[in-house]
C-alpha cells in the first residue's frame, strides 16, 4: 500500500539528524571564514560524528550492525544532512547506499572478511568505480583501468570496481591498499563530498573478491542523491523565510509584502513537489513489485525526480538569495553558496539533457502501460 | 526606421572592441580568481582605458569630455562587458555620476570637481545611498512610513555640514576620489522631503572606507562600506537645494537627469555584452567540442539551446539600442526600466544555457562559464528584484 505515513523509526532518525545539523553541522558549515575560502575542506570531525550515529551503515541489516534502512529512509537522512552540509551528505550517501548493495551481494566468506572492519571503523568509506578491464591469472584477477570523478575515492577503504572480463562485466572488491591502486583527489567547487580519479595498474585482486553472480547496477544517481538537492533548496528557503520574518522594509516585515510572500510560497510549492517526486522514486526502489502489479508506471522515476528536483532547487535557491538583496551575493553569507551548490547538483554527473533523453528513450521503446 | 550607426558611433565601438580584446579579455579570469576582494582591481589596465576616453566619455564636450551620445555609450558598455562585465561597470560607473555632475551641479562645483576628474586617470566616482537597514526603502519609499529609508545624518554647523552614519554596499567606496552622498537633513520629514545630496571628496576629515565586500560575481568591481564620524563637508558641496536630493536625482518617478536614467540603460547594455560573450563562446564550443565522436552542434538539444540564447540576446540588443536612442531623442518612457528588468531575465537564462552547453559530466566546470553565471546573478538585486520591477511598474501609472 502506498502510504506517506512515516514510521516512528523514520521520524526518530529524521529528528536526530536534524538536531545534529542545527546544533553542530550548519553552524560549522556557514562560518564566514569557511564560506570565503576558495576551497571548502570536508568537515571531517562532524562527518565522523554523523558516522558514529550509524548514518554510514544505515542500509546494512540489523544482524550486520546496520539499521536496515530502506531507500526512503536514506532520502530523509540525506536531505537533513544536505540542509546542513551537502559534502557530508554526499559522502555518507555514497557509503550507506553502497554498503547495503554490496553486503547483499557478498558470499558468507566475503561478509566475514569485509563487513566487521567496515562496521567497526567510523572512517571506513566505500566507492564505486567503473571502466576497468580484467583478465584471470591463476587465483587472481589482473585489473587495469582509469576512472575519473569517482565519488568518495579519496576517502574510500574499499572500492567496488566494474570490470570487463572475458565473460562479461562483473564487480570486484578492491581494498584501498591493493598494490597498483592509486587515487588522485580532485579539488575545486564542482562536486559534493570527495572525488578523485582512480587508477588501477596491474592490480592483482584475489579471485575470491569477485562479487555476486552477476553485474551490479551502478548505485550512484538514485533517489538518495536527489535528496542532496532537496536539502540545499530547503536550507536556502528556510534562511529566506527566517529573514523575511525579521527584515522590515516598506513599513512591514518583508514576508507581508505580496511580492516576497508569493516568492516564498512558490519556493515552498517547488520543495513539496520535488520531495514528493524523490520519495515516490524511493518508494519504487523499496517496492520493486509495484511496477509489475501496475501500481506504478514503468518509467525511470529516479530520472524524473533528478531532472525536476535539480531544476526546481536552483530556482528556489535563486529566489531565496534575492530576498537578501546585496547580501545574497556576498561570499561570507551562505546564500551564494546555496545557489552554487544547487548548480553543482544540476551539472555534476549526468546532465539533465542526458537524463531527459533517457526518459525519452524509455517512452519510445518498450513501454508497458502505466496504471490504468 | 533606421538601424544604421553613425561613423562616430562605429569608431567608438571598434575602439572599445579592440581595447576589450587586447587589454581586458587577457586579464579577466585571473582577476576574477583573486581571493582578496580588495586586490582584484587592475590600475594599469584602468589607466590605459582612461587615456582612450573610456572613463570620461560621458562628460560633455564643453567641459573637456568626450560628449558621446547614449547610443555610443550603450555600444561601448556592451563591447567592454563582452570581455569582462565587472570591468565595463568600473568604467561606466564613472559615466553614471559624471552625467549627474553635468545635470545637477552648479558651475562652481563643476569647476571644482569635473576638472580634476578629467585630469586624473585614476579619478573614480561613486554614490552612497544604500545602508544596512535601508535598501528597498530608498528605492520605493513607503508612503505610510515617513521615517523609513536612509539614516545617515547631516547637521549644519556654520559653513559646514557634519555627517554621521554608515553606508553599505557602495560601489567604488574604497577606491573613489569623489562621492555623492545622500544624507538625512530633516529626520522628521519623509525621505523625499528630508534628504540632501552632498559632494564628498575622499580626503574629507571624518570619512573612511570600511569593509570591502567579497562578492561571488563582479569580483573586479570594488564595493565597500563608508563610515562617517563627524565628517565635515563644506556647505558649498551641497548639490542643489537642502532637502532636495531625491527631487534632483530621481526617486520612484524616474529622473530625467542622469542617475537613474543612465543606470537603467547601463545595466541592460552591460548584460548585452555578457550575452554576446556567452553566445559567441557557446557557438564556438558547440562547433569544435566532440561528444561520442560527433561535434556537439549535431545534437538537436544543443542547437535548440543556441537558438534560444541568440534569440534572447538579439531581442535584448534591440531593446537596449531603442532605449539609448530614446534617451538621445529625449523621449521619456518607462522603457529604460523595463529593459533593465528584462536584461536580468535574459542574462541569467543565456549564461545558464551557456553553462549547459559547456557542462559535461565530472567534477570540473569551465571557469569562463562559471564566471559569467556568477556575474549575471548580480542582476538579481540590482536590476531584476521585485522592488525594481514594482518601481518600474509604478512609472507606468505616472
Amino acid at each position: 500500500m502506498f502510504s506517506l505515513r512515516l514510521s516512528p523509526e523514520q521520524i526518530e532518525i529524521r529528528d536526530a539528524v536534524r538536531d545534529l545539523v542545527e546544533t553542530e553541522i550548519r553552524p560549522a558549515a556557514i562560518k564566514p571564514a569557511r564560506l570565503e575560502a576558495s576551497e571548502r575542506p570536508l568537515l571531517t570531525a562532524l562527518l565522523d560524528k554523523a558516522s558514529g550515529m550509524g548514518l554510514r551503515t544505515l542500509t546494512l541489516s540489523e544482524a550486520d550492525g546496520g539499521a536496515a534502512a530502506d531507500t526512503l529512509t536514506g532520502c530523509i537522512v540525506t536531505e537533513e544532512l544536505a540542509a546542513g552540509d551537502p559534502d557530508i551528505a554526499a559522502v555518507l550517501a555514497h557509503t550507506s547506499v553502497l554498503g547495503g548493495i554490496l553486503a547483499r551481494a557478498m558470499t558468507p566468506a566475503q561478509r566475514e572478511r569485509f563487513l566487521p572492519p567496515f562496521v567497526r571503523d567510523e572512517r571506513y568509506h566505500l566507492a564505486w568505480a567503473g571502466g576497468a578491464a580484467g583478465k584471470r591469472s591463476g587465483g587472481e584477477w589482473i585489473v587495469d583501468g582509469v576512472t575519473d570523478a569517482v565519488g568518495n575515492a579519496p576517502l574510500a577503504k574499499l572500492f567496488a570496481v566494474q570490470v570487463r572480463m572475458p565473460d562479461g562485466t562483473r564487480t570486484l572488491l578492491v581494498p584501498r591498499d591493493t598494490p597498483g591502486l592509486s587515487v588522485r583527489p580532485h579539488d575545486g567547487r564542482w562536486f559534493h563530498g570527495a572525488r578523485g580519479e582512480v587508477t588501477l595498474k596491474d592490480c592483482r585482486v584475489p579471485a575470491e573478491n569477485l562479487l555476486g553472480p552477476e553485474e551490479l547496477d551502478p548505485p550512484v544517481g538514485g533517489p538518495a542523491f536527489q535528496a542532496i538537492a532537496l536539502g540545499i533548496g530547503r536550507a536556502a528557503y528556510e534562511a529566506a523565510l527566517a529573514y523575511a520574518q525579521l527584515r522590515v522594509q516598506g513599513g512591514r516585515r518583508i514576508i507581508e509584502h505580496q511580492a516576497i510572500g508569493a516568492k516564498l510560497a512558490r519556493c515552498a510549492m517547488k520543495l513539496e513537489v520535488a520531495r514528493a517526486a524523490v520519495w515516490r522514486a524511493a518508494w519504487a526502489c523499496d517496492h520493486p513489485e509495484a511496477v509489475s502489479d501496475r501500481s506504478l508506471p514503468d518509467l525511470p522515476l529516479a530520472t524524473v525526480a533528478r531532472v525536476f528536483t535539480s531544476e526546481a532547487m536552483l530556482e528556489v535557491a535563486k529566489h531565496a538569495a534575492e530576498c537578501f538583496g546585496a547580501m545574497g551575493v556576498m561570499r561570507d553569507m551562505p546564500l551564494q553558496q546555496y545557489v552554487h551548490d544547487a548548480r553543482v547538483c544540476l551539472h555534476a554527473d549526468r546532465s539533465n539533457d542526458e537524463s531527459t533523453l533517457e526518459l525519452a528513450q524509455a517512452l519510445a521503446g518498450d513501454r508497458r502501460a502505466a496504471a490504468a | 526606421m533606421d538601424f544604421s550607426l553613425s561613423e562616430e558611433q562605429r569608431a567608438w565601438q571598434a575602439k572599445a572592441r579592440k581595447f576589450a580584446k587586447e587589454e581586458i579579455r587577457p586579464i579577466s579570469l585571473a582577476r576574477d580568481a583573486i581571493a582578496d576582494p580588495a586586490a582584484t582591481f587592475d590600475w594599469e589596465m584602468f589607466k590605459k582605458g582612461s587615456k582612450l576616453g573610456f572613463r570620461t566619455m560621458a562628460v560633455p564636450k564643453e567641459w573637456g569630455g568626450e560628449g558621446t551620445d547614449f547610443v555610443t555609450q550603450a555600444l561601448v558598455m556592451a563591447e567592454l562587458a563582452r570581455a569582462d562585465s565587472a570591468i565595463s561597470k568600473s568604467f561606466s560607473q564613472c559615466w553614471k555620476w559624471s552625467h549627474l555632475i553635468a545635470a545637477v551641479c552648479s558651475q562652481e562645483q563643476k569647476e571644482r570637481f569635473l576638472k580634476p576628474f578629467l585630469a586624473d586617470d585614476t579619478f573614480v566616482l561613486g554614490k552612497g545611498i544604500t545602508e544596512h537597514s535601508a535598501g528597498s526603502d530608498n528605492r520605493l519609499p513607503p508612503p505610510d512610513e515617513p521615517k523609513a529609508g536612509l539614516k545617515l545624518r547631516a547637521e549644519r554647523r556654520g559653513d559646514e555640514w557634519i555627517l554621521n552614519g554608515e553606508k553599505a554596499f557602495i560601489a567604488n567606496a574604497n577606491i573613489g576620489k569623489l562621492f555623492f552622498i545622500d544624507a538625512r537633513t530633516d529626520p522628521n520629514a519623509p525621505l523625499k522631503q528630508g534628504t540632501t545630496l552632498f559632494l564628498v571628496p575622499r580626503d574629507t576629515p571624518g570619512f573612511r572606507p570600511g569593509k570591502v565586500f567579497n562578492k561571488s560575481g563582479w569580483r573586479f568591481y570594488q564595493n565597500a562600506e563608508m563610515i562617517f564620524e563627524n565628517a565635515r563637508v563644506p556647505h558649498a558641496n551641497v548639490v542643489g537645494e537642502v532637502n532636495g536630493a531625491i527631487r534632483k536625482t530621481g526617486g520612484s518617478g524616474g529622473d530625467t537627469t542622469g542617475g537613474d536614467l543612465f543606470g537603467d540603460l547601463e545595466l541592460s547594455a552591460n548584460a548585452l555584452g555578457i550575452c554576446d560573450d556567452a553566445c559567441e563562446t557557446a557557438l564556438h564550443h558547440a562547433r569544435t567540442a566532440k561528444q561520442g565522436g560527433r561535434v556537439l552542434f549535431e545534437q538537436q538539444l544543443i542547437k535548440l539551446k543556441l537558438n534560444r540564447m541568440h534569440m534572447l540576446t538579439e531581442a535584448l540588443r534591440s531593446f537596449v539600442l531603442r532605449v539609448a536612442w530614446e534617451h538621445d531623442c529625449r523621449v521619456h518612457s518607462v522603457n529604460a526600466g523595463l529593459a533593465m528588468n528584462y536584461s536580468t531575465d535574459v542574462v541569467q537564462e543565456v549564461t545558464e544555457l551557456y553553462m549547459d552547453v559547456r557542462g559535461g559530466a565530472g567534477c570540473v566546470m569551465d571557469p569562463h562559464a562559471d564566471k559569467l553565471v556568477r556575474d549575471s546573478i548580480i542582476w538579481s538585486h540590482l536590476a531584476g528584484d521585485t522592488v525594481q520591477r514594482l518601481k518600474v511598474a509604478g512609472r507606468l501609472a505616472v
